[in-house]
């Protein structure tokens, strides 16, 4: 018989000697078998499949059982080890898988080379659209196709490029927004590290589409990587007579240059990235007009986003039908999400639109790392909001995350446990926003402000109740009048909070005490005596020296005097420091 | 140079696909860096190097399991290919010892991965 490989995992949490002992058995069961010498048996160090009991894939077949007890190991021998069928009864059906469209080949390729790229099928669709197809039937696949920007909008991006096309103007510009700067978001950096000419042949295609002259990447200076990979792919295309004059001996001219962003958030609104990318101040203009119609230079221009471009090609080569065969009714193909926080597997994933927050954040993920209870995810950075456990079943869509009071953003998605605090996020975020607002508009600069001075105030026990009624009357202002879309959804975060987790709100407030004990200020310390094991380690971390007593009689925390800092709290090995 | 037509494609594919069966892929974006993917790609270098073997060696961008980095995927004919995960640079010189030259797959350090590709 032929080699077989044999790689098992015992799935269950928490559950390493599970591995080893079925190893064990497997390997005994082998040689009694005789096959030993024939069957590769490899402990794996994660399956990608949780809480599954034993779980074994077989090669070369490719099958895969769950819950695999050691009475079924004669079974897999006689049946797939020695004759290569599946036993039925144990096949492992997953729910769903990831899909890869737009990181399919990251992590697959070398980045610097464009042979590879070329190999893998790329620039096929500028070949096949270059002197071949209309730039009109281009925008016609795109817009069937259902694209939608990735960046956060969700705007149709055949749309876009349609509108660009149509409006007047000598010059007209693409540009590739890669300024991304939600907290915890990265998928544009992986792909523009990953597989660069991916965003290079989306671009060129968009510019054929709207009859772009001149193409520029706006790179935020903190992904220096990003920047030279960039940069060292422009080059491999110019080499090649991809990317310069006549491409592809074609009268379609284009080229493309990188420009810096400084790491401004409020730069990924388009009109500030304009701003930015002209030399001036980053800050946001009012639109109408669009950019479309008056963006750079007072030029038609067109911003897409890194994993919006990266989509293009594809759909090109593979047919709208193919693409918007994926996904929902209003949302088409796959989105890619940076998935972070207290989940046990961390990264980059991509799935069918529609996928459940459920499936991502438990079967994908692996559940919250910690074993604590789920609390809630938080979607679309800055602007998005937070999602209970309730609503975890919720399909993933453009539509549906903004009926939960969310909004898809660019992808990241922060897990979040019980030791989160609610109003701590909302916090968060809004110290974000105010960090990063350019203080153009007063209902932005002035609003912000004064949310995050009420929610300090109630993180610090000095909130009161109508607090709660101010907070939702200057996020409306702020959604009503602020200028660009920072200011006009830098509230969203806290009106989310506010509509999940109000009783966490009036329960700061009210009996001053934060239910996640994250809120330091809320937080009175004290010592168990009859776990204290007087070691005296507390008395030594404390900074400011309020804990006293010896290691004879034990120690003791003046309360008036402790600063809640919690030093004493991680310090101690027996728990015996409270925390209410 | 001279455009770039349909022919020309097709034999950088076949030059590729051509080129050596045997290699050794290292993650090295900016998330596989961190986690040290670099000391990880030198130890590799050097125990390729000390025991004079023709793997061919690479870099590649990242897969997107940043709990799991640094990553190495290996493929020697003969053997299944896999990703191997949280390679420090004493798992990396058992790759090129056990695997590229023992040809057995290392105990508790494979990644697997499910996912199906959106087009071939």
């Amino acid at each position: 018989m032929s080699e077989k490989t044999v790689l098992l995992q015992d799935t269950t949490a928490g559950s390493t000697a599970g591995t080893n002992d079925f190893f064990g058995i497997f390997k005994a069961a082998l040689r009694e078998s005789n096959l030993a010498d024939n069957v590769r048996l490899v402990r794996v160090a994660d399956m990608g499949i949780y809480n599954q009991g034993v779980v074994m894939t077989i090669l070369p077949e490719d099958v895969t059982y769950a819950n695999v007890g050691s009475n079924d190991i004669k079974r897999i021998i006689g049946v797939t080890l020695k004759h290569g069928n599946p036993v039925k009864d144990l096949l492992y059906q997953p729910k769903f898988h990831q899909m890869r469209l737009v990181l399919k080949n990251c992590g697959r390729l070398d980045p610097g080379s464009l042979d590879e790229y070329i190999a893998a099928g790329g620039y096929r669709a500028l070949l096949k659209v270059v002197g071949q197809q209309s730039p009109e039937q281009v925008i016609a696949d795109l817009t069937a196709s259902g694209l939608r920007g990735r960046g956060g909008g969700g705007y149709s991006t055949g749309l876009k490029w349609k509108f660009t096309r149509e409006a007047e103007g000598e010059e007209k510009y693409i540009i590739c927004n890669a300024d991304e700067g939600d907290p915890g978001a990265y998928m544009d950096r992986s792909v523009l590290e990953g597989n660069p000419h991916s965003v290079i042949e989306g671009m060129l295609l968009a510019g054929y589409a709207i009859g772009g002259t001149q193409g520029f990447f706006y790179i935020r200076a903190e992904y220096p990587l990003a920047i030279e990979r960039v940069q060292k792919a422009l080059d491999h295309a110019r080499e090649r007579g991809l990317l310069g004059d006549n491409i592809l001996d074609s009268d379609f001219s284009m080229d493309i240059d990188i420009r810096l962003g400084a790491g401004a958030f409020v730069c990924g609104e388009e009109t500030a990235l304009i701003a930015s990318i002209e030399g001036k101040r980053g800050t946001p203009v009012p639109r109408p007009p669009y950019p479309s119609v008056r963006g750079l230079w007072g030029m038609p221009t067109c911003i897409n986003n890194v994993e919006t471009l990266a989509n293009v090609a594809p759909i090109i080569l593979h047919g709208p039908e193919w693409f918007s065969g994926i996904g929902t009714q209003t949302s088409k193909g796959t989105k890619v999400f940076a998935v972070t926080g207290k989940v046990r597997n961390s990264g980059l994933i991509e799935v069918p639109m529609g996928t459940t927050l459920r499936d991502i954040v438990f079967e994908i993920g692996g559940g919250i790392a910690s074993g604590k209870a789920f609390k809630a995810v938080q979607t679309g950075g800055p602007s998005g909001g937070v999602i209970p456990e309730k609503y975890l079943d919720t399909p993933v869509d453009y539509d549906n995350l903004q009926k939960l009071g969310s909004i898809m953003g660019s992808g990241g998605m922060i897990v979040m446990d019980e030791d989160d605090c609610m109003v701590d996020i909302a916090k968060f975020y809004i110290k974000f926003c105010v960090e990063e607002s350019c203080g153009k508009c007063a209902a932005c600069r002035i609003g912000g402000y004064q949310i995050m001075h009420i929610l300090n105030a109630i993180t610090e026990g000095r909130g009161a109740l109508e607090d709660l009624d101010r907070l939702i009357l200057i996020s409306r202002a702020m959604k009503m009048s602020s200028l660009c879309g920072l200011g006009q959804t830098a509230a969203n975060p806290i009106i989310s909070t506010l509509t999940y987790f109000e009783d966490e709100y009036r329960e700061h407030i009210v009996n001053r005490r934060c239910p996640a004990r994250k809120c330091k200020s809320l937080l009175q310390f004290s010592i168990i005596r009859h776990q204290c094991k007087k070691c005296g380690l507390c008395e030594r971390a404390c900074p400011e020296k309020v804990i006293s007593g010896d290691r004879e009689h034990g120690y003791s925390i003046d309360t008036d005097k402790c600063i809640h800092c919690g030093v004493c709290f991680d310090v101690c090995k027996f728990g015996a420091v409270e925390r209410v | 140079m001279a455009t770039m037509t349909a022919q020309d494609f097709d034999e950088i594919k076949a030059n590729v696909q051509a080129g050596n069966k045997n290699w050794i892929k290292v993650g090295m974006s900016t998330c596989g860096i961190a986690a040290g993917a670099g000391n990880t790609y030198r130890a590799l270098e050097d125990e390729l190097g000390k025991q004079g073997q023709t793997v061919s060696l690479r870099t590649c961008g990242c897969l997107g399991m940043c709990h799991a980095e640094p990553l190495v995927e290996v493929c020697i004919e003969g053997l299944p290919r896999v990703v191997y995960c949280n390679v420090d640079e004493d798992c990396a010189r058992e790759i090129v010892r056990g695997h590229v030259m023992g040809r057995k797959l290392l105990q508790d350090y494979i990644l697997a991965m499910h996912y199906e590709e959106a087009f071939s």
